[in-house]
């Protein structure tokens, strides 16, 4: 990768101080009209509010004008975790919970599909790969009101109706939202439901970049199309994957419209996520230091668990 | 050499049921829009035997401002996508190309802002808008969707810009032309697919936001959609087949947009090219 | 560089053209308000030049269509030197607004808040007080005083009550008949007893707690002698958790296991609007708002002479309901607070409040309740009698937190993940520890 060696000059003999203060120089004006109103955009409007955010998270903070907001040390970092409720420690399970469960059932999905509609005679190609990216582009908003009416408890919300009335699945018509488990599975699902197609999208593309031959060596070996699948398919698409698993991992730490829409963190304050805890805490109960305690937190925390993959394969993006 | 017949549809049956999956719900959605009942949940049987019509359409259209706020929507949606472009493309091939001290460590962080939730950045964001004097304006709104977004189109875009050959910018410099000419005739001509992608995805993005535009906007008139599908969720009850009816007007600009590009459309994270916010 | 300005400028250009093209279609009118307001805000300018104050509200769509047509025009005719500009704001969402307004100058003048809202905003400084100003004894006088009280807030009132609300018991006539009742039930056994009777007959559900929260629970947990905290609302150890408090928790958490409340309670459908109109609820609780939405569908099937509503069931608590409604509140950084608050006075004086009663909101200015023209909404005066006996909840800046506690506390217990007696200890520990900060 290009950005390791970005700023260093070849290591060994390097020019004087001045010489090179001038070279950067001379590089920054060349790149600045470029980037200089990104890089403030950016600084105003993402990196300030993240580092207030740091600040708020050592203060009793009031949002009123001119209030005093003392500093309190890390008694927002401490009040998190002796909560007598646990909310913090339920978020942080709940947030493992959703990596654990959606990101492999997300990958197997799409990468399954993405297979199977990329072999060799299946027709329709694009209609498929519209139809499966339809929910990715549909408002978070939208998908939300859609999922907690087909999983409206009694026995007159669809899944409900299909799996009770129609099928006898079910011995009761159950209420979803308002039970832990089947909560988080309308959760999961939703979540899966809107974002596999993405997935799908992605593997389609690497499939495109996979040689014939291979394959065709293997039939010749005569190795049966699971055998190619995983011989062949799987490590081909290695870098494809770990990209895919990286923005996988990413977005379910991140579930906020997911929990917001859905159950409002209900029942109980059982299905927080960090995110929809700490926007609850800060705005419905005015703990805005406390709210951004957990934000720091966890930004550290996704930090280091991608940084290092991040490293490797967040800038390889794909054509 | 051919597949065998049951495998071929086994396959069939696979991907179509997974379209089936995927499609189902919105079939589901659009027959509950044209459904008349007052504030219950519909049963299952009146929805599957609903007769196909758009009174719910032409009722919801004109109920709670919503053609305007579909309009308002269109111009802070479009202003804040071309501004976003611009903002990404120029970024981007400033990362892409030059090489400049601290390079590396601009590009940390941003990649560690991609990583906090943007959730709480509401009100420092919105202070500052304030004190630009910007707060119920659209361009309040329009910075902080363009500024926000840098950084993911940035990235998405970047990968683009790096993968075109260097020999490229040859006979632009060979002409003269300096690292303008070579951004504006080669870099975004060669990237157009990457561009297009990421303009529906910030389309998407803006057109659906709803936190931030309920923040900065204090004027009613000026509200975009998203307020006004929410305030179809009434206080005492829900009327499903107005949410539905405005709900799917509402989805139609974005799955037009995407069915003109998707057949150049290219990848990137999906947390990427939409605001964060 | 020259090519870059030319691109920037292009793009600005087009931009500025739409915006301004797009600015002039869509906003027209709304526009030369902002103006005005603006003009009107400079301190500079006073006397001769006309103020327009903000008023935030959240009124449905058939109290919103009364405020505009009715009441604001015929303030702005009495009042000629003030332009009321309306704003209303969707429910959902509406306190991130309010902070955000607050937080960044940009709250409007005035606001119609829900009543447990006032003290925690007062607290946070955010709201005038407005006992000092001119005309308050006035004011104070002529208003119901258990409405008023939910205002005062540390020696000091934050609002004016605007309009009042309370729960009171509707009953399903056909369910009523079939159980063999003429009446509805006075009685707290009567209730229960005539409950049971209607699950036998095939109703769904029959005590219609609609959530496992304060709002839905508390007429029955307090009608059954329960109490969220001391009369002065500064005790909560030994109340909430109090014997009378563990056995009216018990009872109710005992009806849940015989299956009398409706399923609604725990999230379950049909919802409690629907179950009573299908004749699958014996027996609901709700505010004013359940008759005048049902008067105002057009082509129901199922109408108010339908239903048989009464006073909460009497129990060893008395009959005790809930008190909800509304405040108006000024605030802080309102620019101006006079005419703000000339507005505040005006709308709980009688006759816009007998203009208000129309779409279904109870007055709290007293002559405007007793009057004929408001009591003759045949349900009407249920609520105001019911509103002798109800009870508001805690007034206090915490108890946004309070509650959130209380009804985990309620949800442990319903649902069987809790003795009641264990959740209302911890829950009373937990909100002495949020009082004590």
């Amino acid at each position: 990768m290009s950005i390791p060696l970005a700023s260093q000059p070849q290591a060994g003999k390097k020019p004087p101080t001045a010489t090179r203060m001038k070279k950067g120089l001379k590089q920054w004006m060349a790149v600045l009209p470029f980037i200089f109103l990104g890089v403030l955009g950016t600084a105003v409007f993402v990196v300030y509010p993240m580092i207030r955010n740091i600040f708020i998270s050592f203060q009793d903070y009031s949002i009123m004008p001119n209030a005093e907001n003392p500093f309190v040390g890390f008694e927002n970092y401490v009040s998190a975790f002796t909560d007598p409720n646990n909310k913090v420690l339920m978020a942080i399970r709940n947030t493992i919970l959703n990596v654990i469960v959606t990101v492999p059932i997300n990958w197997l999905l799409a990468i399954v599909f993405a297979v199977l509609i990329n072999l060799h005679f299946v027709k329709y190609k694009l209609v498929f790969r519209t139809v499966y990216y339809l929910p990715i582009i549909t408002s978070w908003i939208v998908v939300a009101f859609l999922f907690r009416f087909l999983f409206a408890g009694g026995e007159y919300g669809l899944i409900n109706f299909i799996f009770y009335k129609v099928l006898g699945i079910f011995p009761e018509p159950v209420n979803f939202l308002s039970n832990y488990w089947t909560a988080m599975v309308v959760i999961w699902l939703f979540h899966i439901w809107k974002t596999v197609g993405w997935g799908v999208v992605i593997y389609l593309a690497g499939l495109q970049g996979i040689s014939k031959e291979y394959y065709e060596a293997a039939q010749i070996d005569g190795a049966s199309g699971i055998r190619q699948f995983w011989n062949i398919t799987v490590p081909m698409l290695a870098p494809v994957t770990a990209f895919v698993i990286i923005n996988l991992v990413n977005g379910a730490f991140n579930f906020f419209p997911q929990v917001y829409f859905i159950t409002r963190g209900g029942p109980m304050d059982q299905t927080q996520t960090l995110p929809s805890l700490m926007y609850m805490q800060a705005f419905k109960n005015f703990n805005f230091g406390y709210a951004s305690a957990v934000a720091v937190m966890m930004g550290i925390t996704v930090f280091l668990v991608t940084y290092t993959q991040m490293k490797k394969f967040g800038n390889q993006k794909m054509l | 050499m051919k597949t065998k017949w049951y495998l071929q549809l086994l396959v069939y049956t696979v991907i179509i049921m997974g379209a089936l999956a995927f499609l189902f719900p919105f079939v589901y959605m659009i027959l509950t829009s044209f459904i008349k009942s007052a504030y219950s949940l519909p049963r299952p049987k009146e929805i599957f035997s609903v007769v196909p019509n758009l009174d719910n359409y032409f009722l919801v259209w004109n109920k709670n401002n919503f053609a305007r706020y579909f309009l308002n929507s269109a111009l802070v949606t479009v202003v804040s996508m071309v501004g976003s472009m611009l903002l990404g493309c120029l970024t981007a091939y400033g990362f892409a190309r030059f090489q400049f001290p601290g390079k590396e460590l601009l590009f940390r962080v941003f990649l560690l802002t991609t990583m906090i939730p943007g959730v709480i950045n509401i009100i420092p964001q919105f202070l500052i808008i304030k004190n630009l004097g910007l707060v119920s304006t659209y361009w309040g709104l329009w910075l902080i969707y363009i500024g926000g977004g840098v950084v993911g189109s940035t990235f998405f875009l970047r990968g683009f810009f790096q993968s075109i050959p260097k020999e490229y910018e040859e006979s632009v410099l060979i002409d003269g032309g300096g690292n303008w000419r070579i951004f504006w005739n080669i870099y975004l001509p060669q990237s157009l697919p990457a561009i297009g992608t990421l303009a529906v995805l910030s389309f998407q993005g803006t057109w659906e936001e709803y936190f931030t535009a309920l923040v900065i906007i204090k004027d009613e008139a000026m509200r975009t959609l998203p307020i006004a599908l929410l305030m179809f969720n009434d206080k005492y009850a829900t009327n499903y087949g107005w949410v539905f009816a405005a709900s799917i007007i509402a989805l139609i600009p974005t799955v037009l947009l995407y069915i003109v590009f998707q057949k150049r459309f290219v990848q990137g994270g999906f947390n990427e090219g939409g605001v964060k916010g | 560089m020259k090519f870059y300005k030319k691109i920037s400028i292009g793009v600005m250009s087009a931009v500025l053209a739409f915006s301004l093209s797009a600015c002039g279609g869509t906003n027209g009118g709304s526009a030369s308000n902002g103006n005005s307001d603006k003009t009107g805000g400079n301190p500079g300018n006073t006397g001769s030049k006309k103020v327009t104050i903000e008023y935030w509200h959240t009124y449905g769509e058939q109290e919103e269509k009364v405020l505009t047509e009715q009441v604001v025009p015929k303030f702005e005719e009495e009042h000629p030197e003030i332009k009321v500009n309306l704003t209303r704001m969707p429910y959902e969402g509406l306190k991130e607004q309010v902070i955000a307004g607050v937080a960044g100058d940009a709250a409007p003048d005035l606001m119609r808040m829900d009543i447990i809202w006032v003290p925690e905003f007062a607290k946070m400084g955010a709201l005038q007080d407005v006992s000092k100003m001119d005309g308050f004894e006035e004011v104070k006088s002529s208003v119901f005083k258990a409405p008023m009280e939910t205002n005062y807030f540390n020696n000091g009132y934050y609002g004016v009550p605007l309009n009042t609300n309370t729960k009171i018991a509707i009953y399903n006539k056909a369910l009523l008949e079939k159980v063999g009742l003429k009446e509805a039930p006075k009685t707290m056994d009567e209730f229960v007893a005539a409950s049971k009777k209607a699950m036998e007959q095939g109703a769904k559900g029959a005590i219609g707690i609609s959530g496992p929260h304060v709002w839905g629970a508390s007429p029955y947990f307090w009608s059954l002698g329960g109490a969220l905290t001391n009369e002065d609302y500064t005790e909560v150890e030994g109340y909430l958790n109090g014997p009378e408090s563990v056995k009216a928790l018990e009872t109710i958490v005992q009806w849940g296991k015989e299956g009398l409340i409706i399923p609604t309670m725990l999230g379950g459908e049909p919802g409690v609007w629907d179950g009573l109109k299908n004749n699958e609820y014996f027996m609901i609780d709700d505010g004013p708002w359940f008759f005048s939405t049902l008067m105002n569908e057009e082509n129901a099937n199922f109408n108010i002479e339908d239903t048989v509503w009464t006073q909460m069931p009497e129990g060893i608590g008395g009959s005790r309901s809930v008190v909800g409604g509304e405040n108006l509140v000024i605030f802080a950084n309102s620019k101006h607070p006079a005419e703000a608050w000339t507005f505040a006075k005006w709308l709980i004086t009688e006759e816009p409040q007998k203009i208000l009663a129309k779409a279904g909101l109870i007055p709290t200015n007293q002559k405007a309740a007793n009057d004929p023209s408001v009591l003759k909404e045949p349900y009407m005066t249920e609520y105001v009698k019911q509103l002798e006996t109800a009870l508001p909840r805690t007034p206090i800046p915490q108890y946004g937190e309070m509650e959130t506690i209380v009804n985990l506390a309620i949800e442990k217990a319903v649902r069987g993940e809790s003795e009641p007696k264990a959740a209302l200890d911890e829950a009373a520990k937990n909100i002495e520890s949020i009082l004590n900060k």
